[in-house]
């Protein structure tokens, strides 16, 4: 796996730095857009769209890890200042999985799974003044976030099932760096020397790390015999029957975005984020971890 | 642009190494290590280790020395699910790409169901309604139906349509033998049309804790009446060591159900609910994590729940079945 981690981020880096190539020959913009963006308080209604990598293992039903390539959607609404950042997220992600097997003398086994992700996010940042200046932009603060999984793997039987939520407060922090190009620029390319215009783009780094981490997770044996109470059982409550919330584990997520504004003030972007998560519940422990990378478009939709 | 790049070379690094944060990987074929995950999964988590009178050390100290090292997956297989099959239970199983494990308590037994004779002279006109089949039998005065396996859902249409034509009968005969179970749910579905209060027919316990007897609090099995078309006269279940899982939880049941009446042969058990898991080298398993318990407390459905009226098949006459023939003459006492 540590061999195909490296193939995945280098082939993130090779992504990542076509795009910054690409965005320092094709921008187009004015010096207007800086005084407008850099003033005020900016909404910004997101969509963006991912693909992630990532491994997962819950002890309750096997000591194996399980790779998966995922599709990662989100939307989000965004009020963002100079001093403030509020954030409120809804995503989702379809992840299928292959089990991590070592090879087998005979017949090798193999074993799936599919994974549906809904996450939520509020996020809110207050600017750290004596940590800032006019190229960097320092803001600290807090975020709540909740994760459910819904998991089948069909190779389990009646365990077949993982309904785990993963619910943090996290403490958060931010970094922005203008890197805007704030000069008309020449680029000799031989015989092609285009001009590239001013464009205000920022890189921004932010992580996030669990203060408080509850999860909800299966009972002892995992798989329950609930009550039964004849044709009106309720089949959610049989199966969350033995669930339990425990207050333990960690949760680190980060997210390095490269952000460019548009003259009509909407941006658009590309960010690299990684998600670690260990809930060791009350009997055994699930872990998760995920690399995305992600593009966002911010439509801008009010300034006040 | 530099110390941009080098930033996210950083972040990459940094963040590439779960390894850091996880406990290292477990996958592994090294028999041994094999032998000790799944020994102790069902150590912690087996439930019928003191019903079954079971040392599961000794178990330990029988099957662990035949591995080593070098020992191949043929060799593991045998051994694992030898092991496995001291606990004798359907319910548990290993299963590799190779092979699969059974107890198979149902070849143990002699066996009282022959589909063809029922075909050829039971059921001529036999109708064929979702999961069920079922015919008229001794002159129309007795409903016959089969449900083959648990596993097959049904609708409540399916049902009132089946009820709907037996309704003027004597008794209708269930024929549940052969029937390996399926979904537990299945079961207070048909029962519901066969009682008219709601009617407490067992408990299940589950294991909680890693002493053999840990087990959680009883978890109540209730009938209740279902609010449209029942069938109130006598029912009669044909049962056997085939019927087992959701059939012995169905069975088990009807004990608490007045004019309901098995016949037949005791079921094969497994009122335990199975779990599921994947070992370090990719191999699944399963083994019964609960127990099923009547209403008196009492476990003895994993081992079978008896008949009310024993009967057995008469192998000599196949033109005949002797279970059915026991029930015809009870429903016309």
């Amino acid at each position: 796996m540590q061999n195909n981690t490296k193939k995945f981020n280098f082939f993130l880096m090779i992504l990542i730095c076509s795009y910054f190539n690409y965005k320092a020959i094709s921008n187009e913009s004015d010096n207007n857009q800086f005084a407008q963006i850099n003033s005020g308080t900016n909404h910004y209604l997101q969509f963006g769209i991912g693909g992630s990598g990532s491994l997962l293992r819950d002890y309750a039903t096997s000591p194996l890890f399980y790779d998966g390539i995922g599709l990662n959607t989100h939307t989000a609404w965004l009020r963002r200042s100079d001093e403030r950042e509020r954030l409120f997220e809804i995503g989702f992600a379809g992840i299928g999985y292959q089990a991590r097997i070592p090879e087998n003398q005979l017949i090798q086994p193999y074993s799936t799974a599919v994974l549906g992700q809904f996450n939520l996010r509020y996020l809110q940042l207050w600017k750290i003044k004596k940590w800032s200046n006019d190229l960097y932009n320092v803001k600290v603060g807090g975020a709540l976030q909740t994760t459910q999984n819904i998991r089948t793997n069909f190779d389990l039987g009646n365990a077949g099932f993982g309904i785990e939520n993963i619910s943090n407060l996290m403490a958060s922090g931010q970094v922005t760096r203008d890197i805007s190009r704030t000069k008309s620029k020449e680029l000799d390319l031989w015989f092609f020397k285009p001009i590239l215009k001013p464009v205000k783009r920022d890189i921004r780094f932010q992580m996030n790390l669990g203060i408080l981490n509850l999860n909800y997770r299966p009972g002892y044996a995992y798989v329950y015999d609930s009550e039964i109470i004849g044709i009106e059982t309720d089949i959610l409550s049989w199966i969350f029957a033995n669930y339990k919330w425990s207050l333990n584990g960690y949760r680190i997520n980060t997210e390095l975005e490269y952000i460019t504004y548009l003259p009509n003030g909407n941006a658009r972007s590309w960010s690299y984020i990684w998600d670690i998560a260990n809930a060791p519940g009350k009997y055994e422990t699930f872990q998760m971890a995920s690399h995305q990378i992600r593009y966002t478009y911010y439509f801008h939709t009010k300034k006040s | 642009m530099k110390k941009i790049l080098l930033f996210i070379c950083f972040v990459f690094t940094l963040s590439a190494c779960e390894n850091l944060f996880f406990e290292k990987d477990l996958a592994t074929t090294e028999p041994l290590e094999n032998f000790d995950f799944l020994w102790n999964e069902v150590d912690k988590k087996y439930s019928y280790f003191e019903l079954k009178n079971i040392n599961w050390n000794e178990i330990k100290n029988k099957y662990r020395p035949m591995l080593s090292q070098n020992s191949t997956d043929e060799e593991l297989f045998e051994v694992l699910a030898s092991m496995l099959n001291e606990l004798r239970d359907d319910h548990t199983n290993l299963a590799s790409p190779f092979n699969i494990s059974f107890y198979n308590i149902m070849l143990k037994n002699p066996k009282n169901y022959n589909q063809r004779t029922i075909d050829e002279y039971y059921t001529k006109n036999v109708w064929h309604t979702g999961a069920f089949s079922h015919d008229f039998l001794n002159d129309n005065n007795i409903g016959y139906i089969r449900y083959g396996s648990f596993m097959y859902d049904f609708s409540d249409s399916q049902l009132d349509f089946i009820l709907k034509r037996y309704i003027n009968t004597k008794g209708l005969i269930i024929d549940m033998r052969e029937n390996g179970g399926g979904s537990v749910f299945n079961v207070p579905q048909i029962l519901s049309r066969f009682t008219q209060t709601k009617t407490l027919v067992g408990y299940s316990i589950t294991r909680n804790g890693p002493k053999h007897n840990d087990f959680s609090k009883r978890e109540s099995f209730y009938v209740t009446p279902y609010s449209g078309l029942k069938y109130l006269k006598p029912v009669i279940i044909l049962i056997d060591r085939g019927s087992y899982s959701a059939t012995t939880f169905f069975a088990l049941a009807t004990k608490a159900l007045p004019n309901i009446t098995l016949m037949g042969d005791t079921t094969g058990g497994g009122g335990g609910l199975p779990n599921g898991g994947i070992l370090p080298n990719g191999w699944r398993y399963r083994f019964s994590v609960s127990q099923l318990l009547d209403i008196n407390g009492d476990n003895y459905a994993e081992d079978g729940v008896p008949p009310d009226i024993q009967a057995e098949f008469d192998w000599s006459d196949i033109t005949k079945d002797e279970i059915i023939e026991s029930a015809i003459l009870e429903i016309n006492k």
